[in-house]
């Protein structure tokens, strides 16, 4: 009886394992230099719709409202073959999911800011503490807490969304697992793809995780949880 | 004469159409408790918070201490570390423990050190009978003793002034009498205090003067007998009355 074909493919799978563990390298780093650039700008950007005025905060707030609502596929083509910010397809993937990012990240913040009562901004105020010192010491901490649940969403979707980097070529998981069928060496497509999402799932899982955790350390005692 | 330590001297507020203060003057020297009474709605608490801007006045003046802080160039920051303000609805900083909630103007604001802002914020909790309950969160407090935690965090700042917005009216009746209490200690002390609060007890036991405000007009200031016993208004005799009704009933 000859062998399964399935049997034969698996192996392909497992024989190329290191490239699809280098492209999860990359992914995992382009997860995280896009959730960091996103917090960087996301961060003041909640800010300032929460407390700024004027021009800036009407600056910010349609940044914003573009970055929703273009499509991420839109952005990344157009920095990368339209406005060449980089020659690097990491950098230029990187600002363009950091860009998105930053406009999802700034409404998890403001809602988690708006969300600190007043009363105890004013106490702050009250004991004599200028606008931003109460706000950083008394506001940011709490609103801190509570934005980690739509923090923890938007960890995910930047995660998976890295793997829209194949239409410039960056060789992330998906773009690796796709080039590793595509060469004609296999016609393991369907095993490769199975094996590219588990590992999403795991990567998902264990900074979900993570995040549970951190939630947890930080939990104020018998107040209400994030 | 030395000046009062606290003077409001012809003050107005309106928001938009409504007159919340209509020339209010009055003054009050150091040592003094005054507790002001009148209706809802009658601007008590917009007083206090023009006292130390939170909200602000549309003219008028008031002194502390002799400092016009109604200038524009007055440092609220400045004004505020020498008057403490305890709210209604308590205001505690969730995040932080009762210490850590009396430590933080000390710390950030009066700039001392840990160890230092610690000890005094200990002593400040004793004060108020609460050093037991130090490292408890106000999600871990009653009512009371978040209000006790409230006064505390403004004692701590060494206010020259306190004042008091309704500290009681957000607690539960069997909670009231251990924040009177501390407030009484604090007026034995001889503390400043303005009050605004219909606790009659305290009022009675504790106030030097009485201020009945009405519609944003002070009607009728003077001390606790004057008031309870020989009303010179007729509106200060209703609204007594009504009070004690009111009282009765509960």
């Amino acid at each position: 009886m000859p062998p399964l074909p399935l049997q034969s493919d698996w192996a392909f799978v497992i024989e190329n394992l290191d490239l699809l563990l280098v492209g999860t390298g990359v992914t995992v780093a382009l997860t995280a230099a896009s959730i960091l650039l996103g917090f960087l700008l996301g961060f003041p950007a909640g800010a300032v719709e929460v407390y700024g005025r004027g021009p800036l905060k009407r600056a910010v707030e349609t940044a914003g409202v573009v970055l929703r609502g273009t499509p991420l596929l839109v952005i990344i083509i157009l920095l990368f073959f339209g406005l060449s910010v980089s020659s690097s397809a990491f950098v230029t993937a990187t600002i363009a999911l950091g860009l998105r990012s930053a406009a999802y990240q700034s409404q998890i913040f403001r809602g988690a800011l708006q969300s600190v009562d007043e009363g105890q901004l004013e106490a702050a105020r009250a004991i004599g503490m200028g606008r931003f010192q109460a706000i950083r010491s008394v506001v940011v901490p709490q609103a801190l807490r509570r934005s980690v649940p739509g923090f923890q969403n938007e960890f995910t979707i930047v995660l998976k969304d890295t793997s829209i980097a194949i239409v410039i070529g960056l060789g992330e998981l998906l773009t690796v697992g796709q080039n590793l069928y595509q060469g004609g060496q296999s016609t393991a497509a369907l095993e490769i793809f199975l094996t590219v999402s588990l590992i999403y799932f795991v990567l998902t899982f264990v900074t979900n995780r993570s995040l549970d955790r951190l939630d947890d350390h930080f939990s104020i005692p018998g107040g209400e949880r994030a | 004469m030395s000046d009062p330590l606290l003077a409001l001297d012809d003050v107005y507020k309106s928001y938009g159409e409504e007159q919340v203060l209509s020339g209010v003057s009055f003054e009050m020297d150091a040592g003094d408790v005054d507790v002001v009474i009148g209706p809802s709605g009658s601007g008590k608490s917009t007083m206090l918070r023009c006292v130390n801007r939170l909200t602000e006045i549309d003219s008028g003046d008031i002194y502390l201490d002799g400092d016009c802080v109604t200038d524009a160039d007055t440092d609220v920051n400045e004004l505020r570390k020498q008057v403490g303000m305890v709210f209604q609805d308590f205001n505690l900083f969730a995040h932080l423990t009762a210490l850590g909630n009396v430590t933080l103007g000390l710390r950030k604001v009066r700039g001392m050190d840990k160890a230092t802002a610690q000890e005094q914020g200990y002593e400040h909790l004793e004060q108020v009978g609460l050093s037991d309950q130090a490292d408890s969160y106000p999600a871990e407090l009653s009512g009371g003793q978040k209000q006790r935690v409230g006064i505390a965090r403004a004692l701590a700042m060494d206010p020259k002034l306190l004042l008091f917005d309704e500290p009681t009216s957000a607690l539960d009746p069997e909670l009231v009498g251990e924040v009177v209490d501390v407030m009484r200690d604090l007026a034995a002390e001889g503390i400043t205090m303005l009050v605004v609060s219909h606790e009659m007890g305290f009022a009675r036991s504790a106030a030097s003067d009485i201020i009945f405000l009405d519609d944003g007009r002070i009607v009728e200031h003077g001390p606790p007998e004057q008031l309870f016993q020989n009303p010179q208004a007729a509106r200060t005799g209703e609204f007594l009355s009504r009070l004690e009704t009111a009282h009765e009933e509960e």
